[in-house]
């Protein structure tokens, strides 16, 4: 039977038929697995989406896209997506594409390259302040960094898109690893829940780290994101959480998504220089 | 006796300070220097970008091997953008914390489950 994925954008409702599409799926071994991709698909969602395809093509089962829209065919073609399908790619005409990565969570320097490619090399990108595109920068490595540090992924994938009239840049970073509420209960020993783990985590100085500090990054993302304007969405197992300009939100998926979702939407036309930190003073650091 | 100097640039081998593994080679070596006693200065001159990954191992580490008396009177930092001074304080404050008492990660994580209400 065919698995349909309809009009995706980026609400628990769509993580959530993602997370369906691999648990429907998870336990064939040598099938085909046909897919349709329907009405809409939010071009950032091609990271969850790679991720889950992978974990069912390492069961060597066989991914076929037995039909896409054309429009959403035209933007997973131009953001290099559907590549890794068999399908051409298309050249992104309006420059408005973060493209499609997936990597090894060693490959630190090459997502250097990636970030410093997609978002500091780029005329086209919209007209943001210097302090912001580092901030933005910043805020994409220390994700990575995590993954890598904590997620024990097989790969990380990437994903994103400008939306130059609604001055927002979203972008996703997804593992296929242990999830925040396994980690958690291997720390600590605590049968958390996974929005539980989720909401633990995005709190300064928590970490699972044993012997090291830590649990900046997800706490300084959640800072810039507030006072930005922005959007964040973590998605581990079957926690969903979000935090934007209306406050907190947490749900419980039906299915479980096999590893962590973080996607952040930031506002191009903030000009504000906020100092996410306490006022500097260089003499008294230590 | 002039403080030792070491640059972050070249011992990472680029100004993308990102991985807390690169920043395990900045903390090794800053921990020779005040194994002998010495003065340090740690140059962060052509970096670009930095985590608080990094910064966690490279410098927050230190607060577990070494007293914060030694590490105010022996360390200090130079060539750092004013944004990055920031997110070391920040390192710093919560490395001083942490090893303190680890043990009150355990209680947040009962305070978020609502084992202390």
């Amino acid at each position: 039977m065919i698995n349909v994925l309809n009009n995706i954008h980026s609400s628990s409702a769509d993580y959530a038929q993602i997370a369906a599409l691999y648990d429907k799926n998870k336990d064939k071994f040598f099938e085909k697995i046909p897919v349709q991709l329907s009405q809409w698909f939010d071009a950032n969602m091609a990271a969850p989406l790679g991720a889950v395809l992978d974990l069912l093509e390492d069961n060597l089962n066989d991914i076929a896209f037995e039909h896409i829209d054309n429009n959403i065919k035209t933007i997973l073609q131009k953001n290099g997506f559907l590549k890794h399908f068999g399908f051409a790619h298309q050249p992104d005409s309006y420059c408005t594409t973060i493209q499609y990565q997936k990597m090894k969570p060693d490959d630190g320097r090459y997502f250097y390259g990636y970030v410093t490619d997609q978002f500091l090399n780029r005329s086209e990108l919209p007209n943001m302040s210097e302090w912001l595109r580092k901030k933005m920068i910043e805020a994409m490595l220390e994700l990575f960094v995590n993954a890598q540090i904590h997620s024990e992924t097989k790969h990380i994938y990437t994903c994103g898109q400008f939306f130059p009239k609604r001055y927002t840049i979203e972008f996703c970073i997804v593992d296929t690893g242990i999830g925040f509420k396994r980690k958690i209960i291997r720390r600590f020993n605590k049968n958390i829940s996974a929005v539980e783990a989720i909401r633990w985590a995005v709190k300064d100085r928590n970490t699972t780290k044993v012997g090291v500090s830590g649990g900046i990054g997800l706490a300084l993302l959640g800072e810039f994101v507030r006072l930005n304007n922005g959007k964040l969405q973590i998605i581990s197992y079957d926690g969903f959480y979000q935090y934007d300009s209306s406050g907190e939100q947490v749900e419980t998926l039906a299915k479980g998504f096999p590893g962590t979702i973080v996607n952040v939407v930031f506002r191009t036309d903030d000009t504000n220089n906020y100092s996410l930190v306490s006022e500097s003073n260089k003499t008294d650091l230590f | 006796m002039n403080p030792i100097r070491i640059s972050v640039f070249n011992l990472v081998g680029s100004g993308f300070c990102v991985e807390a593994k690169d920043g395990d080679a900045v903390f090794i070596s800053i921990s020779k220097v005040l194994q002998q006693e010495q003065s340090v200065e740690i140059s962060f001159q052509n970096v670009e970008m930095l985590t608080s990954a990094f910064l966690n191992t490279a410098i927050g580490q230190l607060y577990r091997d070494f007293s914060e008396e030694k590490i105010r009177a022996l360390v200090k930092v130079v060539d750092m953008a004013d944004a990055d001074i920031a997110l070391l304080r920040r390192v710093i404050e919560t490395a001083k914390l942490y090893y303190k008492d680890p043990s009150w990660l355990e209680e947040s994580v009962k305070l978020i489950m609502g084992e202390d209400e």
